[in-house]
């Protein structure tokens, strides 16, 4: 009798909240068109042509190219340095125009990588590109060694500008890739065309005549399309945690919980607008115990804020496959783990509802409280902008639901499954602010 | 001790609380009330007479300070889930879920009743019937009338077959029809449901209308328990019989004469000064009217007698008024104020 009643005030919280078109559109379309600009923004400065509307400028990079190149002096680290650094004899505003990448990055080459390292700490510079030594020999083929071997690009980001940071890896990453897959192909088509030309008279007569004239390298290029990788491009802070920046991951799950923190608080603190039309008092004199009634209410509003934040992610998923133009799940491939925070950020979020529920005793308090609450949360947790620059704020938004979550749902998209923390630390905020706002909210059903 | 006819028992039931100043005080005051199983009781008195925290406490929405009060032999202090199940609800005000339908209202409040499956379906229908909504049942409530909406309140008080009802001021705000309406629904519930039915109203005219029994409560206290006509006893049950006689003078030789009428106690003649609207005060400029009040027993049968008298005697009457004692009445005797006030 009592698991009914309190799945009938949940059922009701529920329906009333997704059948209502002005509720849906605040609580799943307003985050998802935010997050999906957001998101457009940025993959259309990484988009197929690079377009010359570019969001970002000048973001300050030094190139550290190390690469000592191949015996016949083919260096495919120069090939970063050529297409980021501006020739010399190029006035900034010549560069600008000449090239996007030029405008994008206002690129200059260092030898030192610690320097480079202590520049962008110091804010001189915000990205630093160090190519390995060995880049040419290990990523290069010739007819004498056509082994394409793993290597490492190291793009090293200042903490205050993550954005600009991912930006240029996904720049550096794109280049790679071409140079990767390029000589894949080269090395593939040779080793075949040789195998045939030492078995087939006639056709080893056509490949060196061929191969004379340069009439092969236009087959070659229409062969640059493999996705395989041996270049890793690993983006770092200076002090050596990885990071990345997918704008529709971060934006998007700080969005979506940024909505969610509304749904939470709103729900318990419903309350007092139930007071107010007379269904508490109603339900108050039905054979329910208050308890029964409270916990219902909770529930409702926990399962309301898993729907939400799993009808986004889900939705976002959809967006980032639209904006990238392949079938890939920009939330890594850890689906549980993605739903273990939708839980733990609803558990916190609806904790922090029943403690609000209980310290206000208007509609009008309600307004303002959760209002402040939110925006607080939901700035703190990077819904708007990034503040991980800043030292001060950067520690404040560690006592959010709001960063443990989309620091989680960022470290499953990049398929970092060390998730345990932030699990823990959302479930302690639900169960601290759940057992005092639970003392608290059962005020609210005495008349 | 609660009988087998006995539905309601409070005793000693008060509730303090405190002022905007701070200081405490009863809202209501040891109140002693019985009510027999399938009457209509109803609680009379004016706003802030007591009658709804009275009714709160014996719903169980808040809890008294002292005293007890038992539904169907349940105390609402130590059984207070049992004592609810006894009690349905209908609140002063539209206590309904804006955004559901009246079908989905009714199931909810149903199921917090503990009604589930095919006995809540078929229940919702059997009520929707009664309250006359059933081919309005899927609309959301919020796009019903005033009317609409009280009687699908009503309906849910009604869903577990309560044995008792209370229904507080159920007709506040509503147009005559549906309160013509509700009414009419309150007595079937006592005739065909044998229901017992805790009515408050501060509406001397319904409550005379459809109460068996009438509590009179001012100041938190129970003033009188009876019936209409027990009630109206109790001050006199005496009717007035006022003849508007204009300027014209009325001497005493002539109002002595009236007072031989049989059944007629006394005979006064009265000025009223007349205002620019008529009747009024004495404010005005205008010549005072005169009006003979005669009070009689049974004023309709002496009625007739005194009319003759008058026109024998030279009082020329210009118009006649028959006022029967009413609750209204007894509200002010006992009182010594109006229930309007």
């Amino acid at each position: 009798m009592i698991l009914q009643k309190l799945l009938t005030l949940a059922w009701r919280e529920i329906y009333v909240t997704f059948t209502d078109r002005s509720m849906v559109l605040i609580l799943l379309v307003t985050p998802l068109v935010l997050a999906t600009i957001i998101g457009s923004a940025f993959s259309g400065l990484i988009g197929a042509g690079g377009g010359r509307d570019v969001p970002v400028s000048d973001v300050t990079t030094v190139i550290v190219n190390q690469d000592q190149g191949l015996a016949d002096g083919t260096n495919y680290g120069q090939i970063f340095v050529d297409l980021l650094v501006p020739p010399a004899d190029l006035s900034p505003e010549a560069a600008n125009a000449e090239s996007v990448l030029f405008e994008l990055t206002n690129a200059v080459t260092l030898d030192d990588p610690e320097a480079a390292r202590e520049g962008v700490s110091t804010g001189v510079y915000v990205v630093a590109i160090l190519i390995p030594s060995d880049f040419s020999a290990r990523i290069g083929v010739s007819q004498e060694d056509m082994t394409i071997e793993p290597t490492t690009i190291e793009v090293i980001g200042n903490e205050s500008a993550p954005i600009s940071a991912s930006v240029v890896t996904m720049v550096v990453r794109s280049i790679a890739n071409d140079i990767a897959s390029g000589n894949i192909t080269i090395a593939s088509t040779i080793e075949a065309l040789i195998n045939r030309a030492t078995s087939d008279l006639g056709f080893g007569m056509e490949f060196l005549a061929a191969n004379s004239s340069g009439e092969f390298n236009p087959d070659f290029e229409s062969a640059f399309t493999t996705t395989a990788a041996p270049i890793t491009i690993e983006q770092q802070t200076v002090s050596g945690d990885v990071v990345g920046f997918n704008p529709l991951v971060t934006f998007g799950s700080a969005q979506a919980v940024f909505f969610m923190t509304f749904t939470a608080l709103y729900g318990v603190a419903s309350l007092i607008d139930d007071r107010k039309d007379g269904t508490l008092q109603r339900l108050v004199m039905s054979p329910t115990p208050r308890w029964v009634i409270l916990i219902g209410k909770i529930i409702g509003t926990f399962v309301t804020c898993v729907l939400q934040v799993s009808l986004l992610i889900i939705g976002l998923a959809v967006v980032g496959i639209v904006l990238q133009g392949e079938l890939t799940f920009i939330w890594g491939n850890n689906p549980l783990g993605v739903f273990a925070v939708v839980l733990a950020v609803a558990f916190a979020g609806s904790g922090i509802g029943v403690f609000v529920s209980g310290i206000v005793k208007t509609q009008e308090q309600s307004n303002i409280v959760v209002t402040v609450i939110a925006m607080v949360f939901g700035i703190l947790g990077g819904a708007f902008f990034t503040v991980q620059g800043i030292p001060i704020i950067r520690d404040l938004t560690q006592l959010t639901p709001n960063y443990w979550a989309v620091d989680a749902f960022t470290r499953l998209s990049q398929l970092d499954n060390a998730i345990g923390l932030n699990l823990i630390v959302l479930v302690a905020l639900g169960a601290a602010f759940f057992t005092a706002g639970l003392f608290l909210a059962n005020r609210r059903l005495e008349f | 001790m609660t009988t087998t006819t006995t539905m309601v028992e409070v005793r000693g039931l008060a509730k303090q609380f405190k002022s905007a100043s701070g200081a405490p005080f009863f809202a209501v005051k040891d109140v002693d009330l019985d009510i027999r199983k399938g009457e209509i009781y109803s609680l009379l008195g004016p706003n802030g007479a007591g009658k709804t925290t009275t009714i709160s406490m014996i719903g169980g929405l808040i809890a008294p300070t002292r005293g007890d009060a038992k539904i169907g032999g349940y105390s609402i202090t130590k059984q207070p889930l049992e004592a609810k199940r006894t009690l349905g609800v209908v609140p002063q005000e539209i206590a309904l879920y804006p955004t559901l339908t009246a079908r989905q209202n009714l199931e909810f409040f149903g199921r917090m009743y503990g009604m589930n499956g095919a006995a809540l379906k078929s229940r919702v229908d059997e009520v929707l019937e009664f309250i006359d909504l059933t081919d309005k049942q899927n609309e959301r409530v919020d796009k019903f009338s005033g009317g609409m909406k009280r009687r699908v309140n009503i309906a849910i008080g009604l869903l577990h077959k309560p044995q008792l009802i209370y229904m507080d001021e159920p007709t506040v705000g509503i147009d005559p029809q549906n309160r013509r309406r509700i009414l009419d629904t309150v007595v079937r519930m006592r005739d065909e449901f044998g229901m017992t039915v805790l009515y408050t109203s501060h509406l001397m005219e319904e409550v005379q209308e459809i109460s068996d029994r009438v509590g009179i409560m001012d100041h938190g206290e129970i003033m009188a328990v009876g019936t209409v006509g027990e009630l109206i006893q109790k001050i006199g049950e005496e009717d007035m019989l006022i003849f508007r006689v204009g300027t014209q003078a009325v001497s005493s030789a002539q109002l002595e004469k009236l007072k031989t009428v049989e059944g007629v106690t006394s005979v006064t003649y009265e000025q009223v000064a007349k205002t620019t609207n008529g009747e009024g005060n004495g404010n005005g400029a205008l010549p005072a009217d005169g009006r003979v009040v005669a009070r009689a027993k049974r004023g309709r049968q002496a009625l007739p007698d005194l009319i003759g008298l008058a026109n024998t005697d030279g009082i020329e009457i210009q118009s006649v008024e028959v006022r029967e004692p009413d609750l209204e009445a007894v509200f002010l005797s006992l009182t010594g104020r109006a229930l309007r006030d």
